[in-house]
C-alpha cells in the first residue's frame, strides 16, 4: 500500500464525518471505544495536547498495597494521587479476613513458637510448586516482621491476643496474626487515616483507562475517568494526568472478571462463585500487558477450600472452617463418611480434592473445637443463626441431616481421636494441634464446604524494587506494581495470610522506589 | 466526484435518521421531567405521560408526608422503599434546592449535606442497632462512614449495598 492511499482514505473518512454532522458521531466513537485502538500497536502512545493534572506519583488502587505505596511515597516527599474506581476505598483488602503471616511476631514469641524467614520461604515455595520467583518470595518472608512492626507502630494496627495466633494450611508453624477485628479493614482504614494525616486523599470513582508510555519507553502519565460509575466503561469524564516520577499499579486481582478469568482458566465459569468484591476485574492488568509488561503465571487461580455455598462471598464460614474444622475437627466426604485429604494441606490440594468428590464436603467439629473459631465476636452464633453452620446433639443426627453413613462418620471421628493420643495422623499425616481435644463433646457442629475463586497468583512481572518488567526483560521506566496485580511471589499456590504481608511489603517497596525516581519535565 | 458527493449525502441522511430515531426513542422512554417548583403531592406536575398512582388513590395534590402517613403506616401499606427518597424529601418539605442549591445544572449531593440535617452517623447507627440481621449503619469495613448515597438513592430505587457480598435482607428507604 502506498502512503498516499492511507492519507486519502483518512481524509475522506474525516470529511464524511464532518458532513454528517459528525461531532456526535466522533464523540460516540471515542466514548464507545469501538475497539480499534492503540491496543493493537506496540509502539508509543500519543501524548495528550494538554495535561489536566500533574503529580509525582500516581497510585492505582486503594487497598493494602496501594495505600502502603502512597504513604511511603508521600513520606519521601513526593506528591501522590490515589485512584479508586469503586465508590468506596479499600478494594478487596477492606473485606479481607485480616490475617497476616509474620515470622518472629510478639504473638509467636508469647506462644514460644520457633520460626525463621527461611522456614516461611520454604513453606511458600513448597505450596508454590517452586514456581515462585525466589527473590520475590524471599522479600516477603524476610520483611514480614518489618511490615508487621510498621502496622503496629507506625500506623497503629491492633492485633488479637497471642492465644488467637492461627496455624493455617501449608504453614509449618502457627504464624498467622489476626487483626483485632478479624478484618483487613483494621489495616486499610488505619493506612488511609495515616495517608490523610500526611495530607493525601483517595479519589474514589476514578478509573484508569490508559497508561501513556512515551516514545522513550517511560510511562509518563495516564488517561483517567473521574466520576466513573462501575461497571459502565464509558461513564465519567476523561482527564489526563501527567505523572513525573511513576505509576504504581496496585489494582488487585481479577477473581470477579469472569470473561478474562475464563481466558486463563476456562473451567472457572460464571457459576463458580468468588469471595471477592465486584471490582476485582482485570482491566489494569491488561493495560500493564498492553504497554509491554511481561505476563507471569496468569492462569494460576486459587479457590478457597473453606468457603460455604450457603452464604455469599467470603462470608463467615472460613473462620469456622479454619479453626474448628481444619485445626480441631475433621472434614469428610458425605458420600463415604470418610476423610479424604489432610485438612491442613495447602489451598489448592484441598480445593481440588473437594471438587474431585463432585459435591460439598462436610466439616465437623464439637463444643471444644468451636471455641477456636476466629472472626468477629459471636461468629459461631451468627453462623448457626444463618443456617451456614448447623448444630446437633449427637453425631448420629449430624450424619443423618447430611445424608452420611453414620457408622463411617463415627469411625472417622474415632480414628482422629485415636491419632490425637499417639500424635500421628496415620491416614494423611496432618499436623495435630498439641492442645486439641478428642471430638466427643456435644453439641456437634457441621458446615458444608465448596470452593470459591479467591486469589489470582499470576500478574505482571516485577523485580525486587517493584518495577514492572517488560517483555524485553528490562524494567519499564516509570511503572511499578505491587500486590495481587503482580505475579511471581506465590507461584502456583498462595498460602493463607501471605497476601496481606505480600501487599504491605511490596506496596512499601514500590512507594519507596518510585519516590526515588528522577522526575521528568 | 458527483457520485461521491451523492454517496456521502446518502450516508449522512441515513445517519441523521438513525440519530433522530435515537433522540425520539429516548424521549419516549424518558423519566418524568423534574419540575423543581412542583409540590411533593402534585404527581401530575412531573408525571405527565402516565399517572403515578392508581385512579382509586385519593387526590394527593395538597398532601404532605404527614398526610400520607395517615394511611401509610409502618404496619399497613408501608411506604418504605416504595417511593424514591427524593419524593419523601419533597413531601416532607425539603425542596430540590435544599440539597442541590439554586442551579440549572444540579450536581451530585455529597454526604455532608445528608448529615447536616439528619445528624451524625454515629447517632444513626445507635438508633438502628437492633435492626436484624445486623445494624445497617455500621460495619467492620467502613465503620459508620459509608456514604449514605450508596444505598439511599434519591432519583432511582434505593439499593442494599451490603448485598454485593452479604445476604442481609434490608428494606432500604
Amino acid at each position: 500500500m502506498k502512503k498516499g492511499d492511507v492519507t486519502e482514505k483518512t481524509l475522506s473518512r474525516r470529511g464524511f464525518l464532518k458532513t454528517a454532522g459528525g461531532a456526535a458521531a466522533v464523540a460516540g466513537f471515542a466514548a464507545g471505544g469501538l475497539g480499534f485502538p492503540s491496543q493493537a500497536q506496540a509502539g508509543p502512545d500519543a501524548l495528550p495536547k494538554k495535561w489536566d493534572e500533574t503529580c509525582d506519583v500516581l497510585v492505582v488502587g486503594s487497598g493494602f498495597a496501594g495505600l502502603a505505596a502512597a504513604i511511603e511515597a508521600k513520606e519521601a516527599g513526593a506528591s501522590v494521587m490515589v485512584l479508586e474506581k469503586m465508590p468506596t476505598h479499600g478494594g478487596n483488602s477492606i473485606i479481607n479476613g485480616g490475617v497476616m503471616a509474620v515470622v518472629g511476631s510478639d504473638m509467636q514469641e508469647a506462644r514460644g513458637i520457633k520460626d525463621s524467614p527461611d522456614l516461611m520461604l520454604a513453606d511458600m515455595m513448597k505450596a508454590g510448586l517452586d514456581m515462585n520467583y525466589p527473590e520475590l518470595a524471599k522479600m516477603v518472608a524476610y520483611q514480614s516482621k518489618d511490615a508487621y512492626d510498621w502496622c503496629k507502630q507506625h500506623i497503629g494496627v491492633k492485633f488479637t491476643d497471642p492465644k488467637m495466633l492461627l496455624h493455617m494450611g501449608g504453614h509449618t508453624v502457627a504464624r498467622s496474626c489476626p487483626t483485632s477485628i478479624y478484618s483487613g479493614s483494621e489495616i486499610v482504614n488505619k493506612e488511609l487515616a495515616k495517608f490523610k494525616e500526611l495530607g493525601g486523599t483517595v479519589t474514589t470513582r476514578t478509573y484508569l483507562e490508559k497508561l501513556i508510555r512515551h516514545a522513550n519507553g517511560r510511562v509518563v502519565g495516564a488517561q483517567i475517568r473521574t466520576g466513573y460509575r462501575f461497571p459502565d466503561a464509558g461513564s465519567g469524564k476523561v482527564k489526563f494526568v501527567k505523572v513525573k516520577k511513576g505509576v504504581v499499579l496496585a489494582s488487585g486481582g481479577f477473581s470477579q472478571d469472569v470473561a478474562f478469568r475464563m481466558t486463563q482458566a476456562p473451567n472457572l465459569v460464571a457459576e463458580v462463585n468468588s469471595t471477592n468484591q465486584p471490582g476485582a476485574t482485570a482491566e489494569v492488568l491488561k493495560e500493564a500487558f498492553r504497554v509491554g509488561g511481561n505476563p507471569v503465571q496468569v492462569s494460576w487461580i486459587q479457590l478457597g477450600p473453606w468457603a460455604s455455598p450457603d452464604e455469599k462471598g467470603f462470608g463467615l464460614a472460613p473462620h469456622f472452617a479454619t479453626g474448628p474444622v481444619f485445626s480441631y475437627g475433621i472434614m469428610v466426604d458425605p458420600k463415604t463418611g470418610k476423610r479424604f485429604i489432610s485438612e491442613l494441606a495447602d489451598r489448592k490440594i484441598r480445593a481440588d480434592a473437594i471438587i474431585r468428590t463432585g459435591h460439598a464436603a462436610i466439616g465437623i467439629s464439637d463444643d471444644e473445637g468451636q471455641k477456636s473459631c476466629g472472626g468477629p465476636p459471636g461468629t459461631v452464633g451468627k453462623l448457626v443463626e444463618r443456617g451456614v453452620v448447623k448444630k446437633f446433639d449427637t453425631l448420629e443426627e449430624l450424619s443423618k441431616a447430611h445424608d452420611m453413613p453414620y457408622a463411617a462418620v463415627k469411625e472417622s471421628v474415632d480414628n482422629y481421636n485415636s491419632y490425637l493420643k499417639t500424635g500421628t495422623d496415620k491416614e494423611f499425616g496432618r499436623y495435630l494441634q498439641p492442645d486439641a481435644k478428642p471430638i466427643e463433646k456435644a453439641p456437634f457442629y457441621a458446615v458444608r464446604l465448596w470452593p470459591k475463586v479467591h486469589h489470582t497468583m499470576g500478574g505482571v512481572q516485577i523485580n525486587t524494587s517493584a518495577q514492572v518488567i517488560g517483555l524485553d526483560g528490562k524494567p519499564i521506566e516509570g511503572l511499578y506494581a505491587a500486590g495481587e496485580v503482580a505475579g511471581g511471589v506465590h507461584g502456583a499456590v498462595r498460602l493463607g495470610s501471605v497476601a496481606v504481608v505480600d501487599c504491605l511489603v511490596f506496596g512499601r517497596i514500590a512507594g519507596k522506589s518510585v519516590a526515588k525516581m528522577k522526575a521528568w519535565s | 466526484m458527483e457520485h461521491r458527493r451523492k454517496k456521502i449525502l446518502k450516508a449522512a441522511f441515513t445517519l441523521s435518521c438513525a440519530f433522530l430515531l435515537i433522540v425520539l426513542g429516548s424521549g419516549l422512554w424518558a423519566a418524568p421531567k423534574l419540575i423543581q417548583s412542583a409540590k411533593g403531592g402534585n404527581c401530575a406536575a412531573c408525571h405527565t405521560d402516565q399517572p403515578a398512582l392508581s385512579q382509586s388513590h385519593p387526590d394527593t395534590k395538597d398532601m404532605n408526608l404527614e398526610a400520607c402517613r395517615a394511611c401509610h403506616t409502618r404496619e399497613n401499606m408501608d411506604l418504605t422503599g416504595k417511593l424514591p427518597a427524593s419524593h419523601m424529601h419533597l413531601l416532607g418539605g425539603v425542596s430540590c434546592e435544599a440539597c442541590h442549591g439554586k442551579t440549572n445544572k444540579p450536581e451530585e449531593t455529597p454526604m455532608e449535606k445528608c448529615v447536616a440535617c439528619h445528624g451524625p452517623t454515629a447517632k444513626l447507627a445507635e438508633k438502628t442497632k437492633d435492626v436484624k440481621p445486623t445494624n445497617p449503619h455500621t460495619s467492620p469495613h467502613y465503620g459508620t462512614e459509608l456514604d449514605c448515597n450508596l444505598c439511599h438513592h434519591q432519583h432511582k430505587k434505593s439499593e442494599n449495598y451490603c448485598a454485593q457480598c452479604h445476604s442481609f435482607d434490608f428494606k432500604t428507604p
